[in-house]
């Protein structure tokens, strides 16, 4: 497929030629990308992401530590955690944001910000460290996002296979375990598209 | 008709704010002001002053200003004393529709903060804040994100 890498990634075929360009805001969705430390997960965001990615920090207030992690009483105030982000151009109508959140429940502050309106979720595992992914699972299960838990396979090397990593996670049947590369668009664009499935099922089920 | 005492200690009590600030009539160049063409003190100039006042504000920013809501600018709102940070806010928005996570992103401000000025800009109606009635995403819209992603290869 020819490709311009100098013009933007416009995908889709809602642009109508010679119309001006819109400066109606694009309807925004966003799609998130959650995991341990070091699991892939700003790797992911770039792969698919037409700008190189985005850092924002959010501040992890007192009044959040005491609500999301009564455990942890000892968290200090006015910690920040940095969250990567990336952008993809649907149509100029249509934006799609791709958030990469830690996965530790410290986090789990910015989770209902980040549930709020979202389509689904990625959850990416690496299969040294499978516990990491726990927290996001579990919260994303409480909140009923849709999700789809995706083995970052780093140089294909997998420690557990799918169905191990599966019966590990005890997650419902309908949750797809996929493995993915998360260096290559195509790849990342596919854990998507599965994220993607999952969110129209739940869309169709919610209208009808 | 009021002459400026240059020993009134109100005037020089105030080297603390940062220079931007320092515009009220007080400061008028000639020492006479005809009361009926003094400038009005704007409100603003408090409301919106320092970063470090409006970080001190950990909450009170919109529920409903998203990381991903756009943004835009309105064009011809009436001209507002703006501090340096919500300049650059509204600097950013003037090309095209931005969100909030991508403000806060490339102004190095905390997504918190962002949402915060990004709020009083909206209620001083310099910007456009485009809130969704309606955030459960609808079968239509992610079947077009489906046929997006799906193009590209």
């Amino acid at each position: 497929m020819d490709f311009d890498p100098s013009a933007n990634r416009v995908v889709g075929t809602a642009r109508i030629p010679g119309a001006p360009a819109p400066k109606k805001a694009p309807v925004p969705v966003k799609i998130i990308v959650a995991g341990g430390f070091g699991v892939g997960k700003t790797t992911t965001v770039g792969a698919i992401s037409e700008i190189s990615p985005l850092t924002t920090e959010a501040e992890m207030t007192s009044e959040s530590v005491g609500i999301d992690n009564p455990g942890q009483a000892t968290m200090k105030t006015g910690t920040t955690v940095a969250m990567d982000f990336g952008v993809l151009t649907i149509d100029q109508t249509l934006k799609l944001y791709i958030f990469g959140t830690p996965g530790q429940t410290r986090f789990a502050f910015m989770w209902d910000d980040l549930v709020k309106g979202a389509l689904g979720a990625l959850v990416v595992v690496d299969t040294n460290r499978i516990d990491d992914c726990y927290p996001a699972v579990d919260y994303f299960e409480r909140a009923g996002l849709p999700f789809v838990v995706g083995i970052n396979t780093f140089n294909g090397q997998m420690s557990y296979s799918v169905e191990e990593v599966r019966w590990a996670l005890a997650v419902r049947e309908d949750v797809p375990v996929i493995s993915f590369d998360a260096r290559f668009r195509a790849s990342v664009r596919d854990a998507l598209l599965v994220v993607l499935d999952q969110a129209l099922d739940k869309a169709i089920r919610m209208k009808s | 008709m009021t002459y400026p005492d240059p020993d009134d200690p109100v005037a020089p009590a105030r080297p603390g704010v940062r220079p931007f600030l320092q515009s009220g009539p007080q400061h008028s160049t000639g020492g006479y002001t005809p009361t009926g063409e003094q400038p009005p003190v704007e409100a603003s100039t408090n409301k919106l002053r320092p970063f470090v006042i409006t970080s001190g504000r950990t909450d009170g920013g919109d529920p409903d200003i998203g990381m991903e809501t756009q943004v835009t600018l309105v064009h011809g709102a009436p001209p507002s004393r703006l501090s340096p940070e919500t300049r650059a806010i509204v600097a950013l928005c003037e090309e095209s529709p931005i969100s909030v996570a991508e403000i806060s992103a490339r102004l190095r401000l905390h997504l918190g903060v962002t949402r915060i000025l990004v709020g009083d800009l909206r209620a001083s109606g310099q910007l456009d804040v485009h809130v969704l009635e309606n955030d459960t995403p609808d079968p239509d819209t992610i079947m077009r994100v489906i046929r997006g992603l799906r193009s590209i290869s």
